[in-house]
């Protein structure tokens, strides 16, 4: 597992250009996402979110095209036995579950995109509800391009070449990686 | 830590239908993506435990590489582990040999 270190100061990491120099963090005042009573603020503006309604739009793509053998998807469907001895209790699973996930996912993906596409200014409010498919839909992302940049344990963006051709999506990875840290902390800070 | 794949473990042939009500245990394994803090969340979301108990169990998967966070039988192991697909974790689950 990865800590998130970058959560507590984001610093310039997250002052990094992220994607074609299209996308700029600004320096923040208050963190990304809040609770407010019993909803959340999540603070971001429509540079962001449209950032994350292309994500969900990628990731819908990928989960409704992918075949079963797409290594990319490997994190979203994995294996629920892994005993030798099991392997037919496997196959019977995925052929049940996938479908399942899959639906589970999507409708994630579609909650996400609506309050995404309903926020207006620099910020959006979800209820908790909203928020678990927020959390839920960051983190599928982060798996399936955690998986296609090979991402280990010790990952740090810092040694990461700037002439790497995937430092835009090294950037991705830890934006989304910041975000759902804080998203956590809000969620948990009843 | 980097993160190791789940071991597949040759065993002789059991045959379930001798023992239907054999225990189950799930197990989750480390890996390098998930975050300590979602993976500590969602032990609290799905299972109920409280933010120290799954903190523990977070550090174990962490640290020893896999934790079994649940068991029962066959059925409500493998719903455990949907639940914990569904949240994107690494679980598993195979028979309580313990």
């Amino acid at each position: 597992m990865s800590s998130a270190s970058m959560s507590t100061d984001c610093g310039r990491r997250c002052s990094a250009t992220i994607r074609d120099g299209l996308f700029v963090m600004a320096r923040r005042q208050r963190p990304p996402v809040e609770r407010e009573g019993s909803q959340f603020r999540i603070n971001i503006g429509r540079d962001e979110r449209e950032l994350i309604r292309r994500l969900m739009a990628e990731m819908r793509g990928l989960l409704t095209e992918s075949t079963d053998d797409d290594g990319r998807m490997k994190r979203i469907f994995p294996a629920a036995y892994h005993q030798e001895v099991d392997r037919e209790f496997n196959a019977e699973y995925q052929r049940l579950m996938r479908e399942e996930i899959l639906t589970s996912r999507l409708k994630g993906l579609d909650a996400v995109d609506s309050f995404m596409a309903q926020a207006s200014g620099d910020r959006a409010m979800l209820t908790e509800s909203q928020m678990m498919a927020f959390l839920q839909a960051l983190n599928g992302v982060r798996l399936v391009l955690g998986t296609m940049l090979d991402i280990t344990e010790d990952h740090d963006i810092a040694g990461v070449d700037e002439n790497d051709p995937l430092v835009g999506e090294y950037n991705l990875y830890d934006f989304l990686s910041w975000i759902l840290d804080w998203a956590v902390r809000a969620v948990q800070d009843a | 830590m980097s993160s190791p794949a789940p071991i597949v473990v040759d065993r002789p042939e059991q045959d379930e239908s001798v023992s239907p009500d054999t225990p189950w245990i799930v197990l989750v394994w480390n890996d390098p993506i998930n975050l300590m803090s979602y993976v500590t969340f969602v032990f609290q979301k799905l299972f109920g435990y409280s933010l120290e108990k799954a903190t523990e169990l977070m550090m174990d998967v962490h640290e020893k590489g896999r934790a079994v966070v649940s068991n029962g039988t066959r059925e409500k192991a493998e719903l455990d582990v949907f639940r914990l697909h569904e949240h994107g974790l690494w679980a598993t689950m195979q028979r309580d040999d313990s």
